[in-house]
């Protein structure tokens, strides 16, 4: 969690010391994108409660998230990140800081670096009765490819590595005196999306 | 060859992506039960007074002028200078095995011991000497969630108690990151109840020379009777020679009685499944006036004027979660009619010192209630303090007793809006 936080720190340094450096002109950019989060989990079948089994399911998740910010050079976009993110038992609005960096200069189509750090919330989540869900840190950094030209609205395409965080606290069974589940999602998010 | 290197990156660190692995970890805390049986000639020999102890697992509270008593759970009674709030001293640890329960009249200290009532003279706070002592009135009890009994061959008892210890034990498992509704099959209510507590100021009729004991006593004084319930029924005591009690009535009430709490000329008894009250206006033999049944778990009762204040808890129960708070009209005693429930969190014990009233939340901490305007309770909420464990809270006017998870505090409520700590007995190491 540590991590996740100086790099949320770092990214928000870096904005910051680029935007004093852009000579270029400034101007707003939005990048909306829609996709889903796809993994795997792999977990102890009937939990402690005799045979046990490892089992394995796979998980697929939606997701949609806004990037806002500044164009600050040719390559370089700075901005905050507002999500939506909804897991099997969990609704999260991660919040982040972003950038999204241009590192090919193709007139058609670009690769980009995109990356996201920031904290989910749980605001619009409702839990099952006993249940109690937090959110927690999250980062998003991944790459993906951009076309269009320069300068006009441009259709992306991006693979990103996710990784949430979460915490429950669960209704007791019997016997049980402290439940709770501490929660990573680990997920890659394949997206598209449209910038301009 | 520069050219294509960044697609080809591009597709390996997108492939290396695919096998992403969500990781949830649940921990839990469980109760684990051993069978142990004791010999009863054991338990009987080891009532003695000792240095003080500390505080490791405080049961019920009881009060009685500047002592205080704290129950330690199944080991026996810490004895507690009060008289100065701010200060209370530790002054002896009396060691009764088996115990959860106290009452003390003038000098002489009641206690149960697994299957007997044990007298004690408390003249010498520092060395309280066991004076008579009740042989095989309870024949079974619960601590803790775990039930006891007197073992029993061919029908005659065998003089040993069958009892479990328990651990506590903490397990972590993966699992799917989704909610497990399949094993609700072994859910359970919160079993920690009945064996947690302490309480609020009883109003016994009788001589001031009694001590208080509170909502979640299973013991009251009146007048020259002491009244113990059990799981099924209620034992009077006569201790018209205060030294000498002898085994008087069993009056068979419902199952699962968890408190007693006299008020007036009532008894009024919570069970896991609702409230009864008798009439005692005979003392010898009280009567039952009616049953207010209500959902399935009930912790203590407290009761002002015409009102009984009725806390409701599960553990999260099947059917969903129902906490609350039940103002009970009492004004007809043979037919009880309920006024209000208000939802609380997690309520456990309460007090009342009229128009105050305490409400423990358990881990969510205490509130403080004005209830003069009955339709209206959860709208008078003066204060809530959340940063502590509260199981159960003693109303003494002026000041405030409270236990919970992490210790014993005292409160100056003179101000029942703003209270401020006096002192704080620590656990010594919190099992919850």
């Amino acid at each position: 969690m540590k991590i996740l936080f100086s790099f949320f720190v770092a990214i928000l340094a870096i904005s910051t010391s680029l935007a004093q450096e852009g000579s270029f002109k400034k101007k707003f950019v939005n990048h909306t994108e829609f996709g889903g989060l796809f993994g795997r989990v792999k977990y102890v079948n009937n939990s402690g409660y005799g045979n046990d089994q490892n089992k394995v399911d796979s998980k697929a998740s939606l997701s949609i998230q806004t990037f806002n910010g500044i164009h600050l050079n040719q390559r370089l976009d700075v901005g905050v990140t507002l999500g939506f993110d909804w897991y099997k038992t969990a609704l999260l609005n991660p919040i982040a800081a972003g950038i999204r960096y241009d590192i090919t200069k193709g007139s058609k189509a670009r690769l980009f670096l995109t990356g996201d750090a920031g904290y989910g919330f749980n605001w619009l989540n409702q839990d099952s009765d006993g249940y109690k869900t937090k959110g927690g840190w999250m980062i998003n950094p991944g790459v993906g490819l951009r076309m269009g030209k320069i300068n006009s609205s441009t259709f992306t395409f991006s693979v990103t590595y996710k990784r949430q965080e979460a915490y429950a606290d669960k209704p007791l069974l019997y016997n049980q005196t402290v439940r709770y589940e501490d929660r990573v999602y680990n997920r890659v998010a394949a997206r598209i999306g449209i910038s301009f | 060859m520069k050219k294509y290197l960044l697609p080809i990156l591009f597709v390996l660190l997108a492939s290396s992506l695919w096998s992403c692995n969500d990781q949830c970890k649940e921990t839990r805390i469980t109760r684990r039960y051993t069978p142990v049986s004791i010999a009863l000639k054991e338990l009987r020999s080891s009532v003695k007074a000792e240095a003080p102890h500390e505080l490791i697992r405080p049961g019920k509270i009881y009060v009685k002028g500047n002592y205080l008593f704290i129950n330690e759970i199944k080991e026996g009674i810490h004895v507690i200078n009060n008289s100065d709030p701010a200060n209370p001293s530790f002054v002896s640890f009396i060691k009764i095995p088996g115990n959860g329960d106290m009452s003390v009249r003038d000098n002489i200290l009641y206690a149960d011991s697994y299957t007997d009532l044990v007298a004690l003279d408390l003249s010498d706070p520092v060395n309280p000497k066991e004076v008579s002592r009740v042989e095989n009135v309870f024949r079974n009890g619960q601590f803790d969630g775990a039930s006891w009994y007197l073992n029993q061959t061919n029908g005659v008892d065998n003089l040993t108690i069958q009892d479990y210890t328990i651990d506590y034990v903490t397990e972590t498992v993966t699992t799917s990151c989704e909610e497990d509704f399949t094993q609700y099959l072994y859910y359970s209510f919160y079993a920690d109840g009945g064996t947690k507590a302490l309480s609020s100021g009883s109003s016994s009729v009788s001589a001031a020379t009694n001590g208080q004991a509170g909502s979640m006593s299973r013991f009251a004084l009146y007048d020259q009777y002491l009244y113990t319930v059990g799981q099924g029924n209620l034992r009077l005591f006569n201790i018209a020679n205060p030294t000498k009690p002898t085994d008087f009535a069993t009056v068979n009430i419902g199952w699962n009685v968890e408190t007693i709490f006299p008020y007036q000329r009532k008894l009024f008894l919570g069970s896991t499944t609702g409230m009864f009250i008798y009439d005692n206006t005979d003392p010898a033999s009280p009567k039952q006036l009616s049953n207010f049944q209500h959902g399935r778990a009930c912790d203590p009762v407290v009761v002002h004027d015409d009102i009984a204040y009725v806390t409701l808890r599960t553990g999260t129960a099947c059917a969903g979660t129902e906490n609350q708070l039940d103002l009970v009209d009492v004004s007809n005693a043979s037919s009880p009619t309920l006024i209000k429930s208000y939802q609380m969190e997690n309520p456990h014990g309460l007090s009342i010192d009229f128009p105050t009233l305490y409400l423990c939340e358990g881990d969510k901490g205490l509130k403080v209630f004005d209830v003069t305007d009955k339709n209206n309770v959860d709208q008078h909420l003066l204060s809530f303090k959340k940063d502590m464990h509260a199981y159960d809270v003693i109303s003494l006017g002026k000041t405030l007793l409270l236990i919970g998870d992490d210790g014993f505090y005292q409160y100056d409520a003179s101000d029942p809006a703003n209270l401020r700590e006096l002192s704080k007995i620590p656990v010594k190491k919190a099992i919850q």
